[in-house]
């Protein structure tokens, strides 16, 4: 008993300035957000701000259109989401319930895709968007998730732990392959299927680079792109309480969401060990 | 009987039907992407040449004499592993300790975790306001101890462990929670058992608890190796590559190559020659560890 209130004791001396440190560019970020110019850039350092005023905000959304961003991101986020779960459902339960020829070779072609993530074969893709005559679409910037590895991977194994009776029952009452899906697995895979949401969302909430590549008008442009845009506008340092005050704006959503409902999102991600 | 016929021959083709979708967008998306970089990685194609000309292994040729590629090799394999080992290395440490079941363990996982829900950008700009020199955060909180005025992105000789940092704060939570799903699969009777024997935590740590996650921990290490290989973001936004090509890193080098230079040929080439690095690995997953994970599953 005495070793086990020493050991909590020294976990606690790990993790809080541990905890401290990691939260310090959060702080910094807030802060900052609500500082105005001559106080960021004084010599004198404050956490706190002279006084909390929004006006870096109504800058920031004056300055570019983050309502547009974000109208975007959600669009992308929620349609790579929908078409994802249509594709990965129909090959998991081939790959869980049916027997084919070829089955394991073609699951080990799957798998190869958890480590060729699209940055690495910007290059290729951007010419087939291109002659798609896609570029500066929001549907490009879909596209190449459309398939996940990852998501087929995690419900395949949901799928597996089901039992065989709770599809006979829907079978014998006449419905076919999808019938079951709908009825049956996807219902009994609920918790899997949450979890790759939410991990799902993430990713392409914050992702980056492919959409900066493929888009360059402000009729495609995701918020970490125009978040980009704004600091890069200027060749001078950017305005730092500016920008602040963007990121916020940009990070804000997922990252409430993330306090908000945390133990589900640490589960989805526990879950994973593979992203996409 | 011819109901049946046709039926039973929908049964056949059913499976792959149920693939179909998924393998369609696998196929233009990932698959025939590697053989079009191969392919045009043997074409001279640039603002210069805008129309493809063949030149056989020229661009091969180019990219290996260039001692800019070598540099960006070693950036990469330097920035990929000090991310990985520190965040890893931290990431089981602090799992074994929130593990102990500590009060307020939700909290400290938060406090933990959240840099991960944050965009690589976002992140980027945040780290980019603190690395400023004389006004930015660093500097004055470092002042306390001296350390004021440090170069940190301009010289070449930091830069690329500032971005490193960035990384690590980035990833450790995640690694975190990764061992800490690998620890809650560990049956507690092992652990009790070596305790009654008279072990230590230290020794009960390295002689039950790690040899038991060390597959687990081999698999976490080439996914994530392969993941930190593709970093971009960092570098895009509080680098560009600079000072010197010192924080370049492979997939910028490509970004460079293709979208700034818009030197198709040598963007290929490097694409290619990523890939199939990538490839191998791949192979080295599967012969290890991938096919018991997927008996397993």
């Amino acid at each position: 008993m005495g070793s086990g209130t020493r050991h909590n004791i020294l976990a606690y001396v790990v993790l809080a300035p541990v905890s401290i440190l990691m939260v310090v560019p959060l702080l910094l970020l807030i802060s900052t957000a609500f500082k105005t110019l001559p106080e960021v850039m004084s010599i004198e350092f404050h956490w706190l701000p002279e006084t909390f005023r929004l006006d870096n905000f109504r800058k920031a959304m004056a300055v570019a259109p983050f309502g547009r961003y974000y109208i975007n991101t959600i669009i992308v986020v929620v349609m790579i989401l929908s078409v994802q779960i249509i594709t990965i459902s129909l090959a998991a339960y081939a790959f869980a319930r049916l027997k084919f020829r070829g089955r394991d070779i073609i699951f080990i072609f799957f798998l190869v895709q958890l480590l060729i993530p699209p940055q690495s074969i910007v290059v290729p893709n951007y010419h087939t968007i291109s002659s798609l005559r896609l570029l500066n679409t929001k549907l490009a910037i879909g596209l190449v998730y459309f398939a996940s590895a990852y998501g087929v991977f995690l419900m395949r194994q949901a799928f597996k732990a089901i039992p065989k009776e709770m599809e006979d029952s829907v079978r014998i009452d006449g419905g076919g392959g999808f019938t079951t899906i709908i009825h049956v697995f996807l219902p009994l895979a609920k918790p899997s299927l949450i979890a790759f949401a939410m991990v799902s969302i993430s990713y392409h909430w914050n992702e980056f680079f492919w959409p900066l590549i493929v888009t360059d008008t402000k009729r495609a442009r995701l918020l970490t792109v125009g978040l980009a845009l704004l600091t890069q506008a200027t060749e001078s340092s950017p305005e730092w309480s500016l920008t602040m005050a963007a990121t916020i704006i940009v990070i804000a959503p997922l990252l409430l969401s993330f306090i908000i409902f945390q133990k589900k999102f640490i589960q989805s991600f526990m879950h994973s060990g593979l992203k996409g | 009987m011819a109901g049946t016929l046709r039926s039973r021959r929908y049964e056949k083709v059913k499976p792959y039907l149920y693939l179909l979708p998924a393998f369609f967008f696998l196929f233009v998306f990932t698959y025939y992407p590697i053989f079009r970089a191969v392919y045009i990685s043997f074409f001279n194609w640039s603002t210069d040449y805008p129309v493809k000309v063949f030149n056989g292994i020229k661009n091969y040729l180019d990219v290996l004499e260039n001692k800019v590629f070598w540099q960006v090799i070693r950036n990469t394999i330097v920035y990929s592993f000090s991310t990985i080992f520190l965040s890893m290395f931290l990431g089981l440490f602090l799992a074994v300790q929130v593990n102990k079941n500590v009060r307020g363990g939700g909290v400290f996982k938060v406090a933990l975790f959240y840099p991960m829900m944050i965009p690589g950008a976002a992140a980027a700009l945040i780290w980019l306001w603190m690395y400023v020199p004389t006004y930015g955060v660093l500097d004055h909180l470092l002042a306390g101890i001296g350390l004021r005025g440090l170069p940190w992105l301009n010289s070449t000789k930091t830069a690329l462990w500032c971005i490193v940092a960035v990384g690590v704060w980035k990833h450790v939570g995640y690694y975190m929670i990764l061992f800490l799903a690998g620890l809650n699969n560990i049956p507690g009777e092992l652990d009790d058992a070596a305790r009654v024997e008279g072990a230590g935590s230290w020794t009960r740590f390295w002689r039950v608890t790690f040899p038991l996650l060390s597959s687990y921990t081999f698999f976490i290490f080439i996914i994530n190796i392969v993941d930190s290989l593709q970093s971009i973001d960092l570098v895009y936004i509080m680098t560009r590559g600079k000072p010197d090509n010192s924080t370049n890193l492979i997939v910028y080098y490509i970004y460079q190559q293709a979208f700034r230079y818009w030197n198709m040929g040598v963007g290929s080439t490097l694409t290619s020659m990523l890939t199939v690095f990538l490839l191998i690995c791949v192979v080295v997953i599967f012969s290890t560890i991938g096919r018991r994970v997927y008996y397993e599953a």
